[in-house]
């Protein structure tokens, strides 16, 4: 997979991104829980308080002083959860911007009604569209995705996965995958 | 006397500005490669800078990446939360 580069500029100085299908289904459904989550913060400012996925993507600005930092938090949380909101949206956007669509051999090929020609294109990679705006949305929404998931896998500040369930592999695998493509965008915009 | 009043006055109002500082925390998720990247295009420092401060919060646990007045400090650390970093402000250390 790393033999193909995912990502290349393109004039305009957006980003071409080239996603399996599997891997779009992945993202696609962390992106949209990680909003649900975000919107369940913004509904509900004394849980974002408490709960201990908000204390990591909102830290305390303030290490020794509990009111300046709750006030900080009372100050900036909102704009703060909104925008990780917009990001994440943004993912969700770029994600739908296949431009197989404008492509007339994969139109072609999408309006087949045969049922197993439709698989074939079903499988085929998606091209998706990053606009500088969105590149920034992504890397920030990616970080955000992976913040709550070293939460739900309990690592410790010293890196230690301490989930012991049947999820934690799927999960660790989807935490590297993560890191990984945001590393390949890291690079693809790095001048 | 009116050298040493002006000194006096200077002096204390430098004591007033001590300065506050952003700091940015290391934390088992975020990438090296991102963490140099936000200092370069949140702070504008060159590459070898932010190379030079992403190791510093690697190697020591934290670095400290700004200087200035509180709520300018309050900003930065507003916009470290924005990119997922664990940044606080403190009182510069005397």
């Amino acid at each position: 997979m790393s033999a193909i580069q995912r990502f290349t500029v393109q004039q305009d100085g957006a980003l071409l991104g080239r996603f399996e299908p599997i891997e779009v289904d992945l993202l696609r459904l962390a992106t949209t829980q990680l909003l649900e989550m975000l919107d369940s913060g913004t509904a509900n400012p004394e849980l974002a308080a408490t709960d201990g996925i908000f204390g990591r993507l909102l830290p305390d600005a303030y290490r020794d002083d509990d009111e300046a930092a709750a006030e900080f938090r009372r100050y900036t949380s909102v704009n703060l959860l909104a925008q990780k909101a917009l990001n994440a949206q943004t993912v969700l956007s770029s994600l739908h911007s296949d431009v197989r669509a404008s492509d007339p051999i994969a139109s072609l090929s999408a309006d087949e009604t045969d049922v197993s020609a439709a698989d074939t294109a079903d499988r085929q990679p998606y091209t998706v569209s990053i606009d500088p705006d969105a590149v920034q949305a992504w890397l920030r929404s990616l970080t955000d995705l992976r913040l709550t998931l070293a939460d739900r896998l309990q690592i410790s500040p010293d890196g230690v996965v301490n989930l012991a369930t049947e999820d934690t592999p799927f999960l660790r695998e989807l935490y590297d995958w993560l890191g990984m493509l945001q590393e390949e965008l890291v690079y693809a915009i790095d001048i | 006397m009116t050298k040493t009043a002006e000194k006096t006055e200077l002096h204390s109002a430098i004591a007033l500005d001590r300065p506050w500082v952003t700091l940015v925390w290391d934390d088992p998720v975020n990438l090296m490669s991102y963490v140099a990247y936000v200092f370069r295009s949140y702070f504008g420092v060159t590459p070898q800078e932010a190379e030079r401060l992403m190791l510093q919060v690697h190697n020591n646990g934290r670095a400290v990446v700004a200087t200035g007045n509180r709520e300018t400090m309050e900003r930065h650390v507003e916009a470290m939360h924005g990119y997922g970093l664990w940044a606080t402000l403190a009182k510069a250390e005397e």
